[in-house]
């Protein structure tokens, strides 16, 4: 096997024996949109037309909720310096481990999104383009975490900090991808424009986003 | 265990080349932690460094191994520069043992032996020869801190690099622990393998060369 796919297959095992795997993100995000509407009230009209900004925008909190893990344990247990002298190129490196862990942690996303957006009332066509939305945002979420946790690995409480950081950068896919559930449940033509971009984004982000972990993680070492 | 022979694997064989640290300045922060030093170590040599605490010799480890850039010096591996050079030569063993508290020792050493290119069949012999191969499928959160150093010692030998660079390797050790370590050390040194450790304990290893790095301030 590959260094690379060791790495990706390790990360993933790692984040279910370590973390409890999908499950933590998962009730994160199903405790939140739960919620929402509690908080929001009892107007079917309304819930449906926001499901899609709700869904979107509590996927995007699940995924910082792991986010302190992925690279700060790695700095803390001294699998940082191992890495890096393993000779792996370091931004395969962070993307692998960024990938496998994502796999493992983020898969009921698209899922969750989907059968939310129903308990909101929203049609199953919209729904679907919601939760493709999300699946198209996941690279792009979990990469810009990524980014976070490493500018923040080794720091306590490394949370607030991260929270700081990535949401701000989170902005695009946020909005495109909630873009592409709420065009989808107006019936307008531009949600496949949003799904598009959100795959963009995710895209841009997934050849970007390794260079500047792997140059975080080689500062925070220094 | 001093009348018991341990037995190594057949491993493939080591290139070894020469260490040479050569004007070598450190500092953390504003204090210059060592000037000036230099260093040679050839293929079968051990280095032990000793010094009070805080006198640079895990910066020290870490300027050899690439992580930090020194303020001044250089440091080669036989014609070759550490940035190229330093994942195919070196070992490394830091305060911290490299290993996740969810994953067994089997899980890990397979791990790392496939990061390394190395085979994973001298993983059990050398659990053996650390005398912790009963514990090789337990997770290392339940190992004691001696057993994770000596399993973080298995990692380090299982990568078949030329030269070793340990951070108190001893720490946590027992005496058989110690003794097993030395072993160890010497098999690789037998090897043409070279080893530099940082290290407050008398670790009785022959013909080692014992620099005290507070001298050097």
């Amino acid at each position: 096997m590959s260094p690379l796919a060791s790495i990706f297959i390790r990360e993933a095992r790692l984040a279910w024996a370590g973390g409890g795997g999908a499950a933590g993100p998962a009730a994160f995000f199903l405790a939140a949109i739960t919620l929402a509407p509690l908080a929001i009230g009892p107007a079917p009209d309304l819930l449906a037309a926001i499901a899609a900004g709700i869904m979107s925008f509590a996927a995007l909190l699940s995924v910082l909720q792991s986010a302190d893990r992925l690279f700060g344990d790695d700095h803390g247990d001294g699998t940082a310096e191992l890495y890096l002298l393993s000779g792996v190129t370091p931004v395969w490196l962070v993307l692998a481990k960024v990938m496998g862990q994502a796999a493992a942690t983020l898969w009921p996303m698209p899922a969750i999104g989907l059968v939310g957006a129903l308990m909101y009332g929203v049609p199953i066509g919209p729904a679907l383009v919601g939760a493709l939305a999300l699946l198209a945002a996941i690279p792009a979420l979990a990469l810009i975490a990524g980014f976070a946790g490493a500018l923040a690995a080794g720091i306590r409480r490394s949370g607030l900090l991260i929270a700081l950081i990535a949401t701000p950068m989170m902005v695009p896919v946020l909005i495109f991808a909630a873009g592409a559930g709420r065009s989808a449940f107006d019936g307008d033509e531009r949600a496949l424009a949003n799904l598009m971009l959100t795959l963009a984004v995710s895209l841009g982000t997934t050849a970007l986003a390794p260079f500047g972990i792997a140059a975080a993680l080689r500062s925070r070492l220094g | 265990m001093s009348n018991e022979t341990l037995i190594f694997p057949d491993m493939p064989a080591l290139s070894p080349e020469t260490l040479r640290v050569s004007g070598l300045e450190l500092a953390r922060g504003e204090l210059t932690l060592v000037r000036d030093f230099d260093l040679e170590v050839a293929p079968g040599q051990a280095v032990l460094m000793s010094g009070p605490n805080g006198t640079g010799k895990t910066t020290l480890l870490r300027a050899i191994a690439g992580f930090i850039r020194p303020e001044a010096g250089k440091v080669r591996f036989g014609e070759q520069s550490v940035a190229t050079a330093a994942p195919d030569m070196l070992a490394w063993l830091g305060h911290a043992d490299g290993l996740k508290p969810g994953e067994t020792p089997r899980q890990a050493l397979r791990f790392w032996a496939e990061m390394a290119g190395q085979p994973s069949r001298p993983v059990l012999p050398l659990m053996r020869a650390m005398a912790i191969e009963s514990l090789i499928d337990r997770p290392v959160a339940r190992l004691s801190r001696g057993q994770q150093r000596r399993t973080a010692m298995v990692r380090v030998a299982l990568a078949n690099r030329p030269i070793w660079l340990l951070d108190e390797p001893a720490g946590p050790l027992d005496g058989g622990g110690r003794a097993r370590l030395a072993e160890l050390v010497a098999w690789h040194r037998s090897r043409g393998g070279s080893v530099i450790a940082a290290t407050h304990q008398l670790l009785d290893w022959p013909d080692a060369i014992r620099i005290d790095l507070g001298a050097h301030r």
